[in-house]
């Protein structure tokens, strides 16, 4: 995990400064008036003096000390910009993955169970549907339907779930939501493959046979050997509401870190864009690790190296 | 992703199969029928509806009409004439994107495949390393840093799918190098270019289509995100991504703009997913299931 945190770390550092174009040529945009002396300084504000691996280490071993720089645009703290910015971004995920595996999963147990049945064919259609939808146009669709029937539109301004809880939730629910349908519907499909997968085994037959009741065979013999797989995507997914989560923050005015990433980008901010990025990055390999050693525990056939 | 005919296996010749497929599954005809109805509207729509996409001639944000099916927007201009053309916006970053895709995933895949060792170890890092970042994120930076605009979309969403067709590549050649047919190949002096493009390639087209099919769909969702950011097609030019975006300013004057080209995105990308679920159907690309078992 070290290893491709280093890995990405490097392909990030040289992305922003591989492109085309000189940065300090396009922050000052042409200004014929620029004076090397101030490209000089903001070339050094940057990090952007220096070799290459000077550069890298000084980004690197700064984040470790708990400075990653300033924003070009109003010279606030980056550790303290995504500070603010991470307890947003990571609410909304969470809440996605709460609505898309409580839903998801008895959604798909339903379908295996029912095989053929209109409730599954309905289901499975509903599934493609899921992963069909843009998110930005389901957000927006929700907004319209809750403010054109209900006459209500979500609070506008940020408030942390520690400071009032039920405003936060009601700010939370809709861009969740938007979220959380993609990953509902590839939870509910891998549940129900796997389902019928693990149904048609042997051992579930034998449990059957010895009389044991359906249901009961159902929730304990099946289904939990079912979620496993169901761990890995989640992994995945992560990914999938990460990006998700970058969407709908602009669209309800939550600044998490998509948010501020994308402000970074159409403000050519580079510091911002470059440490962002990373933990972004960082975090959805921390997740998948974490989902890696799950899935040892849960199966015990394999060996997390 | 893989849900229904867990128990089918694949067949080395999937060209017979394709055509007199017995597609039980009525899903991945629908889905044809609606890919086949997108690239028709994108080739012959402007023929057939002839108003021009970007002529501001008509009353602004006004509702659907015989004179207007899908209404007009923010400027006046026809609406049904902008979702044609984001047709074609669509339909070409998808193709452009996908060949990117499957051109460097497959080369990469083919190579650490049938190489193995240090080119193996050393491919499948770089493809560790490009996982490492959420598909859309990367999107996201790749094409803001190199400048928004369609052509830097279509290379940001060819990257961030290379990681999938190279992986799903390697797979598929590993497990064809296990057939007697390589070792014979090789002892009848076949050479690593000859045996790569004419023994392990055709083997590999099967999860090969499937893989097209199914990104197909995520390349323009993709599009269609970035667009909406205002990081792809840029305005005035008509892409259903930034139409949704300039309706979202307007959506207490006419829902309609939101509607329609939301509604395109959908249904096209649910036509790839179908068809996507029904050739997976047909040739199931778990290449893993092939006739070893048997």
């Amino acid at each position: 995990m070290i290893a491709t945190l280093i890995a990405v770390s490097i392909v990030i550092f040289l992305f922003v400064r591989l492109l085309p174009g000189n940065i300090i040529d396009i922050m000052f945009g042409g200004d014929a008036t620029a004076t090397p002396e101030a490209k000089a300084a903001a070339a050094h504000q940057l990090g952007l003096d220096g070799s290459y691996l000077s550069q890298y280490w000084r980004w690197v071993s700064g984040i470790f000390e708990g400075d990653m720089g300033h924003s070009l645009l109003n010279s606030r703290p980056i550790s303290e910009m995504l500070a603010t910015a991470l307890p947003i971004t990571m609410e909304l995920i969470v809440l996605g993955l709460l609505i898309a595996t409580l839903i998801g999963i008895p959604l798909g147990v339903i379908s295996a169970v029912r095989r053929n049945s209109a409730s599954d064919y309905a289901s499975r259609v509903g599934g493609l549907i899921g992963i069909s939808i843009p998110n930005f146009w389901l957000a927006t669709l929700l907004l319209l339907f809750f403010s054109r029937v209900f006459g209500w539109v979500p609070p506008l301004s940020y408030v942390s779930f520690f400071d009032d809880p039920v405003k936060n939730l009601e700010e939370f629910f809709m861009p969740a939501i938007a979220i959380s349908v993609f990953t509902l519907a590839i939870v509910m499909r891998m549940v129900r493959a796997t389902m019928l997968e693990v149904l048609n085994l042997d051992y579930v037959r034998t449990a059957r046979a010895k009389g044991v009741p359906r249901r009961h065979v159902l929730r304990k013999h099946a289904l939990r050997n079912a979620l496993i797989p169901v761990v890995t995507v989640v992994g995945f997914e992560v990914g999938v509401l990460i990006g998700g989560a970058a969407v709908v923050e602009i669209i309800f005015g939550l600044p998490g870190v998509g948010y501020t990433l994308l402000n970074a980008i159409f403000n050519r901010d580079y510091p911002v864009i470059q440490t962002a990025t990373l933990l972004i990055a960082t975090v959805f390999v921390v997740v998948n690790m974490v989902v890696d050693l799950i899935y040892g525990v849960l199966d015990p056939r394999i060996s997390v190296t | 992703m893989s849900s229904a005919a867990a128990t089918r296996t694949w067949e080395a010749v999937p060209r017979k199969r394709l055509i007199g497929a017995r597609w039980r599954n009525p899903i991945g005809l629908v889905g044809a029928g609606i890919v086949g109805l997108c690239v028709l509207t994108a080739l012959f729509g402007p023929f057939l509806w002839t108003l021009d996409p970007n002529a501001p001639d008509y009353d602004r944000l006004q509702g659907p009409s015989w004179a207007h099916p899908m209404g007009t927007d923010d400027l006046g201009r026809d609406t049904l004439a902008r979702v044609i053309h984001g047709a074609q916006v669509s339909l070409q970053v998808g193709a452009v994107a996908i060949s990117i895709a499957l051109f460097a995933g497959t080369l990469i895949g083919l190579l650490a495949g049938f190489r193995g060792g240090t080119v193996d170890l050393l491919l499948m890092r770089l493809v560790d390393v490009m996982f490492a970042f959420p598909g859309l994120v990367l999107a996201i930076v790749i094409a803001g840093l190199l400048g928004a605009n369609r052509r830097n979309a279509m290379i940001a969403i060819g990257i961030i799918i290379v990681p999938a067709f190279a992986r799903v590549v390697r797979a598929a050649v590993l497990e064809v190098m296990g057939f007697p047919f390589i070792e014979s190949a090789r002892a009848l002096g076949a050479g690593s270019i000859r045996i790569m493009l004419r023994h392990l390639l055709p083997n590999i087209v099967a999860p090969l289509i499937v893989l097209t099919t199914v990104y197909f769909s995520t390349a323009i969702l993709s599009e269609a995100t970035l667009s909406f950011l205002g990081l792809g097609t840029q305005p005035p030019e008509a892409a259903w991504g930034n139409m949704l975006s300039t309706a979202r300013s307007y959506i207490d004057q006419s829902v309609w703009m939101s509607i329609f080209p939301g509604a395109a995105i959908m249904l096209v990308v649910l036509g790839f997913n179908f068809l996507g679920d029904g050739l997976r159907d047909v040739l199931d690309p778990r290449v893993g299931d092939v006739a070893v078992k048997k």
